[in-house]
């Protein structure tokens, strides 16, 4: 009988995302024992990734900042940074969790003082740039992190440089003898924000974003437009650097589409008004073009449609595009018809933004917790209903950030239900 | 059902549209049809069309059957397939185009019947019918005169030297055309179709 049993009120929380670190916050501030765990160096997630978000464009580092002091100041979360969840086996209110920890190679002695960078020689690509920048070896995840400690590289583990980047190290907080580790934990409920990734533009082979440097997809053009991102915030053609100030936005680059994402993604819409907006405040002679099946701006910001419909240098063209090609001059040139005019159009552009949709971080796997996953991987309430389990976030459904945080406070809310509900 | 699509009655007749829906092969997808454009965009021939596909859908939907009917949309497509693999809602662009072709032919449409794909069409299914094979001089003579006795004698004109060249490399024979072996079996293929044709017209998908 589960109610004869020792009960874990413990809750565990899966992704540091903003749904993760939402969920983990209220339910401690609710006064439960939380752990939350990010398989990455540094709590933040997608939206640390940002340049500015919405309601209010603000930086994330404004959001994110609340919240980590809200960690610091509360005892009750146990924030596991490079950790992955690696089986679970038991029921609501008590489950035991394998957890599944990748070497940092850098301890909590760390003051971030960037020696160890300095000593570090080889460039590997920055994940937290997509790949659009690079870093040293050893580096700070990024300018906001959390915990605010190193990571090295494991490419350089085992060379002469190590040793390096560990002389370096004033503060004894660099161990290379670091090794992937397991432990268990005990927990009553298990809330699952492992978020989402860009659609994989590779798989658009029309809209050649691979063989065309000057295409992006829109999470590269916010780190484009970052004051911390490759280019410093200039918003600039990757192929050579120059002002981009003829810039096209495609929207359902992959979602809407029975070949890719058959669903909305919900954000990229907005999003790719965003860009727009921050193409016109750097040049005052840029010209953006939207090409749109419909938009989507739903309840309060369509606000934010409404004020930039007004502006003579946003165009908006109702086509999906039919192909991304190369230019006579190396310039991609966007093609296909516009669905009012019905004229056939070859447009040439600095920068193209591919809007990609989202997908769930675990499409195609299957999770370690009892729940259920729809057709696309979107985590949905087991069948019968798992009570000890809930999603929040983008790993239930498409959600921006404010509708992901409602989300995470939903599910903190049901994991609070499960371990301090009756027994069944 | 009735063997010929319905005219539009009133505005917003929906008429036509659902005939298309339930007779067209393919027709059942073009209801999805979100109108994003990336069917005309990705058209090779897209600027040669008097509409182009997704214009034609909307048109199909407005019930503007004579418009859709006596389009040039039908007989340009040359079946790249370039719609059907990108368009988002798996509308099989290509067969609705081809079987509203055969549509415009048999409800007699001027254009469609005078066209040159559809006068191709009919020298084609000639020779095949009788030998089974297409015999290059019995499909571009039947074509040829298919407009008219002069036009007919022009154009086999201007093709001579082809011709010659083609008799001279042995790409086209001199003496009696080639007939096929199983002619029987072809013929009971042939009338299984005209069979299955029938059922169609009379309502019902015939398959």
């Amino acid at each position: 009988m589960s109610d004869q049993q020792p009960r874990s009120q413990t809750i565990l929380v899966v992704g540091g995302g903003i749904s993760g670190v939402t969920a983990a916050l209220e339910a401690a501030e609710a006064g439960y024992e939380t752990v939350l765990l990010e398989a990455g160096p540094s709590l933040g997630g997608r939206v640390a990734q940002l340049n500015r978000y919405f309601p209010k464009l603000c930086h994330p580092t404004c959001g994110l900042e609340i919240n980590y002091q809200r960690i610091r100041k509360n005892p009750r979360v146990k924030v596991f940074t490079m950790a992955q969840v690696d089986g679970v086996s038991g029921e609501r209110g008590n489950y035991s969790v394998t957890v599944k920890t990748s070497p940092r190679y850098v301890n909590a002695n760390c003051t971030a003082c960037g020696a160890c960078a300095e000593a570090s020689e080889t460039k590997v690509a920055d994940p937290f740039d997509y790949g659009l920048g690079e870093t040293t070896a050893a580096h700070l995840p990024h300018e906001m992190a959390f915990p605010m400690r190193y990571v090295i590289d494991p490419s350089v583990i085992g060379t002469p440089e190590a040793q390096k980047i560990k002389d370096a190290c004033k503060y004894d907080a660099i161990d290379l003898e670091e090794t992937e580790q397991t432990f268990d934990l005990q927990v009553g409920a298990i809330v699952w924000a492992t978020g989402w990734r860009p659609y994989d533009p590779a798989n658009l082979t029309n809209y050649n974003h691979a063989s065309l440097p000057d295409v992006v997809n829109n999470v590269e053009m916010e780190r484009l437009a970052a004051h911390d991102g490759p280019t410093g915030g200039r918003i600039t053609r990757p192929s050579d650097g120059t002002e981009a100030k003829r810039v096209a936005m495609i929207q359902c680059a992959g979602s809407r589409d029975l070949n890719h994402l058959p669903y909305c993604s919900r954000i990229c819409c907005l999003a790719s008004m965003k860009h727009a907006a921050y193409v016109r405040e750097q040049y005052a002679d840029a010209q953006v073009d939207i090409y749109y099946i419909d938009i989507r701006a739903h309840d309060k910001l369509e606000a934010f449609y409404n004020k930039l419909k007004v502006d003579p240098q946003v165009s908006w063209i109702k086509s999906k595009p039919s192909a991304i090609e190369a230019g006579p001059d190396g310039r991609p040139v966007v093609k296909g018809e516009n669905t009012i005019t019905r004229e056939i159009y070859a447009a040439p552009y600095d920068l193209v933004v591919l809007a990609t949709g989202m997908e769930p971080s675990v499409a195609g796997e299957h999770l370690p917790v009892n729940t259920g996953q729809d057709e696309y991987s979107f985590v949905v309430p087991a069948q019968p209903a798992e009570e000890g389990v809930a999603a929040a976030g983008v790993a239930s459904g498409p959600l921006d950030v404010s509708m992901s945080t409602q989300s995470a406070t939903a599910a903190a809310l049901k994991a609070i239900q499960a371990v301090a509900g009756p027994a069944r | 059902m009735t063997t010929t699509s319905p005219q539009a009655t009133r505005k917003y007749d929906l008429g036509f549209a659902r005939w298309v829906y339930e007779n067209v092969d393919g027709g059942d997808r073009l209801a999805l049809c979100m109108q994003c454009g990336t069917c005309s965009g990705s058209c090779p021939v897209g600027t040669q069309m008097d509409y182009g596909p997704r214009k034609l859908f909307m048109m199909i939907r407005a019930g503007m059957k004579d418009a859709v009917l006596s389009s040039n949309t039908l007989w340009n497509c040359v079946s790249c397939y370039n719609c059907v693999v990108r368009c988002p809602r798996q509308v099989p662009v290509t067969y609705i185009l081809h079987d509203l072709a055969v549509v415009a032919v048999r409800e007699g449409y001027k254009e469609a019947v005078e066209s040159d794909n559809a006068r191709f069409s009919a020298a084609f299914n000639f020779s095949a019918e009788r030998y089974g094979r297409t015999d290059e001089r019995i499909v571009t003579g039947k074509f040829y005169f298919s407009e008219g006795l002069s036009a007919g004698f022009k154009k086999g004109m201007d093709n001579m030297k082809i011709a010659w060249n083609m008799v001279k490399t042995k790409r086209m024979p001199l003496g009696l055309p080639h007939k096929i072996k199983g002619k029987g079996e072809l013929k009971t293929i042939l009338d299984k179709a005209r069979e299955i044709e029938e059922r169609h017209k009379g309502g019902g998908k015939g398959n």
